[in-house]
């Protein structure tokens, strides 16, 4: 039975086996976001290694490549993931673990690769791209006197009626729920991670804020799934504010002018990483392919086409050096970066190992939570 | 009758034989014509269903994982923190798992059965590493000192439930119970009960998306089969239409129509139908699920109820009018009887694809938009709990069978008809 279901599966990667041969081939989400990981760093390294790198899209989640390497036939050699994903991968044992120092090249200046990245990594198995953030945004014709400025605002039905668009899961709303019913983040939030490990009633406290914001008559919830919808929910005037991921709301804002605006204030840092698939098919390649995507200058090259911050802090130098960056020569990226000084007042890091031990429990909760709206 | 008596064939052998030959010969040629099919089906069905099956009841990983804590285990009631014994066979199974480096699956593994597993049997791996563990002392002491979940009896009785070999605790799972140390069903807190209310929910769905298929569909597949070719064949490509269209397309123009901003909104405004400020909600909330599905759906009904359709002859309703029947009598009588075959396969076709829809949902349905199938999605892709995902396809799969069964014993299946 186990033989042949292996047969099945490798049968079925076949074909994409012998299409991809030679070449490092990056698993990565599709759309924008890709766009400026192949203009920023992927067409640059390819060039400059002379060999081929494939880009393909997935949705994320490690269930294909489990699905790959139990049939024995790995197509993917890097993959664009979530920290959860690189935890939980690492300990399946799917991909390489690294060496950070040794297996990636050091800041111009000499700083070892390990105290250049924004911060330690969650897994061995993981080295960072991008930093993103869940921010809000708000539409700026439904308020004529003052405007959101907090994340407690976000929650102020009263001066801010309205309704709002949320991530349709837990991850980051409690987080921002119990910030907003005045619980102190904590450096990068981590009084807010310990509260809810530790602490009973604080997950509860955290829903109760959240399906009171869906409830009230003057706020109310549409739940968001897809990144592309919290600017399109604002600018069609069925939210007045939104959380999202930073980088959707300034191509709507910047790149299209669409009448909204972020706010900073208990912003969500998070993160995006690569991690090497390991048996890939061509994982000597791919490793080079990797460590050169991830050096200083071709990080800070992708941010020319997109407001994620590169993982590495010496890029930012390159960023500010050659400002205005963004590509249409005139916008300067600097205070559109997530780790901008006045964008960080107060943040917290989303923190994967919570999310990976509690996620399923808690995704219970919310759920139920959920059903129980009227 | 003795064997002289027999009749024989040309070639001398008894005809009966040779019948017989032909007959097999025959039969082998019927079987070589159909067994591409076949084998087709057990590749992409029997199979992977076989397969699905045992991951769903397969949890012998960590049997073997864990050998000597399941052995010590045995005399523990689950009543109070385990003995001293418990933990050091723990810790000795762990050392070992550490050692070939496959510890990371057993957190996994346990996560699954109890959140904050993975992250405590982390704690524990820095320490065996490093060497910190003192073997000639009480091991549980030093264990219960890493994290206060090793105090807590509940991490212990989670592992206790993991023992056996083959387990039904993933079906149990998607219907909120569990087996308790005890070896009884119990229900989970009241709080996490997710699963019941997501499969009535389904099942609601996927029943009023089918009756709303059916009340649209049944007269436009009426006027197709009547209308003159040239109007027909026009209005069955618009039926067709959709058909061409990507599925995400259609849900995010039912989106633009019917959100509170939208066309469809803006319209009741202009004619007055509706307040400016008060206008009806029609998305992020059942009715969008309901719109979305039906238009996204409808094709199937359509499609058998008008093959059906045609082949009925107009001079039937004729004659019921003819003998009498007003016109809906003779609907009533005549037409509608004829038509239940068609009836038949598309509800079941509507309500079976109904039933596994995740993607348009969770795009138009709001709170109300997570379905079963997204949260098979969310183990399948998230949790990389593939046998719960498993079981719940599995129970799925059976739920449709047994729709299948009652309309098997109310209408018969014989009389389904694709055309």
């Amino acid at each position: 039975m186990r033989k042949l279901s292996k047969l099945l599966l490798a049968l079925s990667f076949v074909v994409s086996v012998t299409s991809s041969a030679f070449a490092v081939t990056v698993a990565s989400w599709g759309g924008a976001y890709t766009e400026s990981q192949k203009l920023g760093y992927g067409d640059p390294t390819a060039k400059a290694l002379g060999i081929e790198i494939n880009w393909v899209d997935y949705s994320g989640g490690l269930s294909e490549i489990k699905a790959q390497k139990e049939a024995g036939a790995i197509t993917w050699d890097i993959i664009d993931l979530f920290a959860f994903d690189t935890i939980n991968g690492c300990d399946e044992g799917l991909f390489v673990e690294f060496d950070f120092d040794k297996d990636f090249p050091a800041a111009p200046d000499g700083t070892p690769a390990s105290e250049d990245f924004f911060t330690g990594m969650p897994s061995k198995c993981a080295v960072g791209n991008i930093l993103y953030s869940w921010n809000y945004a708000f539409d700026t014709r439904a308020f004529s006197g003052a405007e959101p400025k907090t994340i407690k605002d976000f929650f102020d039905t009263k001066k801010f009626p309205g309704k709002r668009a949320i991530y349709k899961s837990a991850l980051t709303n409690l987080e921002i729920a119990l910030a907003a019913d005045g619980v102190k983040m904590g450096k990068g939030g981590d009084r807010l991670y310990r509260f809810m490990e530790e602490k009973d009633g604080y997950i509860d406290r955290a829903m109760n804020k959240v399906k009171a914001l869906c409830e009230d008559p003057n706020g109310g919830c549409v739940f968001w799934s897809a990144g592309a919808q919290p600017p399109e929910l604002l600018v069609a005037g069925e939210v007045v504010m939104a959380t999202g991921w930073n980088g959707r709301f300034f191509n709507a804002e910047v790149g299209e002018g669409a009448p909204i605006k972020q706010v900073w204030d208990g912003q969500g840092l998070d993160y995006e990483y690569f991690a090497l698939v390991k048996g890939g098919p061509d994982e000597a390649n791919a490793k080079k392919a990797l460590a050169m995507m991830t050096n200083t200058e071709m990080l800070a090259g992708s941010a020319k086409y997109i407001a994620y911050a590169p993982w590495r802090k010496s890029s930012l130098e390159i960023i500010k050096a050659g400002e205005p960056w963004y590509k249409d020569g005139k916008t300067e990226m600097m205070p559109q970066m997530p780790t901008a000084p006045a964008n960080t007042k107060n943040y917290f890091l989303v923190d994967p190992f919570f999310w990976a031990d509690y996620g399923t429990e808690i995704g219970e909760k919310w759920e139920a939570m959920k059903a129980g709206l009227n | 009758m003795s064997s002289e008596n027999k009749i024989l064939t040309t070639d001398g052998l008894p005809l009966e034989v040779s019948l017989k030959k032909a007959e097999k010969r025959n039969k082998i040629k019927a079987f070589l014509l159909v067994a591409p099919l076949l084998l087709f089906l057990l590749i992409t069905y029997i199979f992977p269903i076989g397969e699905m099956f045992t991951r769903s009841i397969d949890d012998r990983m960590i049997t073997n994982m864990l050998p000597k804590t399941f052995e010590s285990m045995k005399k523990w009631d689950g009543k109070e923190l385990p003995p001293e014994e418990v933990y050091r066979s723990f810790y000795e199974d762990y050392k070992i798992l550490a050692e070939k480096k496959v510890h990371g699956k057993l957190g996994q593994r346990l996560n699954k059965e109890k959140n904050g597993f993975n992250s405590i049997l982390k704690r524990l791996f820095r320490k065996v590493k490093s060497n910190q563990i003192d073997e000639s002392k009480s091991i549980k002491e030093q264990i219960i000192k890493i994290h206060k979940h090793y105090r807590n009896v509940d991490y212990w009785r989670a592992i206790k439930r993991t023992a056996p070999p083959y387990t039904i605790n993933k079906y149990l799972k998607g219907m909120d119970m569990y087996l308790d140390e005890d070896g009884n069903v119990a229900q989970v807190s009241e709080d996490r009960r997710i699963h019941r209310i997501l499969w009535l929910r389904t099942l609601e769905i996927a029943l009023f998306v089918t009756i709303f298929c059916f009340l649209m569909g049944y007269p436009i597949a009426h006027l197709l089969a009547t209308l003159p070719m040239k109007y027909s064949n026009l209005l069955m490509i618009c039926v067709l239409l959709p058909f061409w269209t990507s599925l995400l397309v259609r849900t995010a123009s039912w989106m633009i129509l019917l959100q509170q901003q939208g066309l469809v909104n803006d319209f009741f405004v202009m004619i007055g139908l509706v307040a400016d400020d008060s206008r009806p909600e029609m998305m992020y909330n059942k009715v969008g699920t309901y719109v979305a599905m039906t238009q996204i759906l409808l094709p199937f009904m359509v499609l058998p109820l008008y093959s059906v359709m045609k082949t009925i002859s107009p001079s039937l309703m004729r004659a019921g009018k003819s003998l009498g029947g007003t016109p809906f009598v003779a609907f009533w009588k005549v037409y509608f009887p004829l038509t239940i075959p068609g009836i038949g396969a598309g509800c079941l076709l509507v309500f079976i694809l109904a039933i596994g829809y995740y993607i348009t949902p969770a795009l138009v349905g709001g709170a109300s938009g997570t379905l079963i199938s997204n949260q098979i999605a969310f183990h399948m892709k998230q949790t990389l709990d593939w046998s719960f995902a498993s079981a719940m396809g599995l129970m799925l799969l059976t739920g449709v069978l047994v729709i299948y069964w009652i309309y098997n014993k109310l209408v018969g299946v014989d009389n389904i008809k694709l055309g």
